[in-house]
């Protein structure tokens, strides 16, 4: 045992006592691997928990009552419309019992209940389920797995030509002043417009099909594309475009062999961020024209009542979206070694093009 | 005599034989690159500032030349108008009797921050310049492993610099500028960020590398150690306005020896430095006494 009035000095170090447990609320310091895992599994536990009492939990909010015996109907009143099978407000329920009470007629009886539109888990998970099994219910509506495939299909042509003009006029813009000047203000004009305000403007001009759906995502996304990626391109590192003057690059060789290669992995992240926006604006798009796709979907489900295939629908989306971008996040593990120092993975590709014959081989500078 | 009484050292203008020589002999080779009365005013907001005035020097084949001064005294400003980085507002720099009007595979530049592209491998690094001068895949590849081999980093050669530690890239960025064949090196206070060890042992590392490669070095520090110990000769600059005070022959015998540090011509070179960085009032009023040509 140490001397408790020892003084605390280098010589009270002790190499054998327990380290230091990282504490839960340290100032930018990192989780222990275990509290980060059970941290990121409560995530999604503490609000489908959450959704769970207000759901199944009786006392918790309820706010109407699910009339399952409307009592005495012959009783007149005031509230007499209360039926069976009638979701009710508390309240009106109340009156009609006192109604009834004051007749001396058998009471009415009923469950509490939330609204239609707090559908429990229960529900929606069947309904993803359903909504994959049974056909859907009107002729001429689509499948849930379709509509997804055809909000897919509207995502990725809009984010493809937002991407195909957006990355090079931002690198451009980024690396020459004058290009920056040319395009930068006006695309900063336009930014400031509601993509779905161009709706009308699109179905005129494209039709009630696909087109138009696909150049709403592509305005929300190109001009903030252009900004974004102009303003990630300007962080290179200047040393890098000195050192490589100096190393006897041209102009243009500095934009292809420094800017686009110092850039790349900061872009991609930033096409991540993107791709959600084009997300945001899938659900105004696909309401223009002739509707389509999951927002269809949710638009009609909702007509129906059908709150349970709503919520369906949006998880989907959400699902979706977090597919997409956890993929993408795997995918830049692979595409940029450097950063993740997954040399293996680099060996591997350089491996794979040594065997490809010359022409074959992808002309980076990997 | 009492410990803590001065040593008595000898002038720094005291030449050994084999200095002396020495100094002839390089005073006779070829020069590289002028620097002509160069000047650089920038706009600043209390009307225009002088950072450089005329600045005038010149560096001849295979020499170790530094330039060392206070902080503000320009010295960066100056290697990057060196470079072709910068312009001068008057004046002009001159390689091989041709000026320099901007950057350029001739001039290489090791710089004080790590510069190695993220991207690439410790070989690629090395190839860069080689590629960019449209040399074929095969033989840059060739090029870039002997190079890695002069600074010792052959077993580093597919690692990403992020792996590397502040001397390996420093080290992968001499080969990478080396690997270009530049007519002269310039070395913007590369060690200054390394740790005091690491900068020891760079510094002879670097010595090592000019006396095996056919380079003339020009080299930004503010460290006096280093700049008695690498250079044959060493501009000293002064701040507002960034002037030459002086050029001082290093009276330190070649090859450069740790032990010298503490040897007496190393000492009195480091003390006149001293005196006119941080006293250059005094220093230059009493100026160098008239040349000693020792025996």
């Amino acid at each position: 045992m140490r001397d408790r009035g020892e003084e605390l000095d280098a010589s009270s170090f002790d190499p054998m006592a327990e380290p230091v447990r990282p504490r839960l609320l340290a100032v930018r310091q990192p989780l222990s691997r275990r509290a980060s895992a059970i941290a990121g599994v409560l995530a999604f536990a503490i609000p489908f928990v959450l959704w769970c009492l207000i759901s199944y939990v009786p006392f918790l909010w309820h706010p109407l009552v699910l009339v399952t015996d409307a009592g005495d109907k012959s009783v007149p009143g005031t509230h007499s419309y209360v039926s069976e099978g009638q979701l009710v407000d508390r309240a009106d329920f109340a009156a009609r019992n006192a109604e009834l009470a004051r007749a001396g007629a058998r009471q009415a009886r009923g469950e509490r209940s939330n609204p239609i539109y707090l559908q429990p888990p229960h529900a929606v998970g069947r309904a993803l389920y359903t909504a994959f099994t049974t056909p859907p219910e009107g002729t001429g509506d689509v499948w849930l797995h379709e509509s997804l495939w055809q909000s897919c299909q509207v995502i990725f042509w809009g984010f493809f030509w937002s991407a195909l003009l957006g990355l090079p006029i931002g690198i451009l813009c980024g690396t020459f002043a004058l290009f920056s000047r040319l395009f930068e203000p006006f695309v900063d004009f336009v930014r400031y417009m509601p993509a779905p305000v161009f709706g009308a403007l699109a179905v005129t001009v494209l039709g009630l099909a696909d087109e138009p759906k696909i150049a709403i995502i592509f305005i929300g996304t190109f001009f903030q594309m252009v900004l974004v990626v102009a303003n990630t391109t300007r962080t290179i590192d200047i040393g890098l475009l000195h050192a490589a003057q100096t190393l006897g690059a041209s102009r243009r060789q500095l934009l292809f062999h420094v800017v686009v290669p110092g850039v790349v992995p900061a872009l991609y992240r930033d096409m991540r961020i993107l791709i959600g926006w084009a997300w945001t604006y899938l659900v105004v798009a696909e309401l223009i024209g002739e509707k389509s796709g999951l927002s269809a979907f949710i638009y009609q489900q909702q007509r129906y009542r059908h709150f349970d295939n709503v919520y369906a629908a949006i998880i989907i989306i959400g699902v979706a979206g977090l597919a997409i971008d956890q993929l993408l996040a795997f995918g830049a593990r692979y595409l940029f070694p450097w950063e993740s120092g997954n040399t293996r993975l680099a060996r591997l590709a350089r491996g794979v093009r040594r065997v490809l014959p010359d022409r074959l081989a992808p002309a980076r500078v990997i | 005599m009492p410990l803590d009484e001065p040593i008595a050292l000898p002038s720094y203008l005291d030449h050994p034989p084999e200095v002396a020589a020495r100094v002839q002999e390089l005073a006779a080779r070829p020069v590289v690159m002028s620097v002509e009365a160069l000047t650089r005013t920038f706009e600043g907001t209390n009307g225009p500032m002088t950072a450089l005035s005329r600045i005038t020097f010149e560096v001849r084949k295979r020499e170790f030349i530094s330039v060392i001064g206070p902080s503000g005294c320009g010295k960066s400003t100056l290697i990057r108008i060196l470079a072709g980085l910068d312009y001068p507002t008057g004046g002009q720099v001159r390689l091989d009797a041709r000026p320099v009007v901007g950057p350029g595979a001739d001039r290489g530049m090791v710089f004080q921050g790590y510069t190695l592209f993220p991207w690439l491998t410790v070989k690629k690094n090395v190839m860069f310049g080689l590629k960019m001068k449209g040399v074929g895949n095969a033989q840059a590849e060739k090029i870039a492993l002997e190079w890695l081999e002069v600074v010792g980093l052959t077993a580093a050669r597919d690692q990403y610099p992020a792996q590397l530690s502040g001397g390996m890239k420093q080290r992968v960025a001499i080969a990478r500028a080396l690997a270009n064949e530049p007519r002269i090196l310039l070395m913007d206070e590369p060690f200054g960020a390394l740790d005091a060890q690491t900068r020891c042992s760079m510094q002879a590392h670097l010595l090592r590398i000019w006396e095996k490669v056919d380079v003339t070095v020009l080299f930004i520090t503010h460290d006096l150690d280093e700049a008695v110990y690498l250079s044959d000769r060493i501009v000293v600059l002064g701040a507002n306005p960034g002037r030459i005070l002086e050029i001082i022959d290093v009276p330190v015998s070649r090859p450069r020896r740790e032990e010298q540090f503490l040897s007496g011509h190393f000492l009195a070179t480091k003390k006149r430095l001293e005196d006119l960085i941080h006293r250059p009032e005094v220093a230059l009023a009493n100026a160098a006494p008239p040349t000693v040509h020792a025996a």
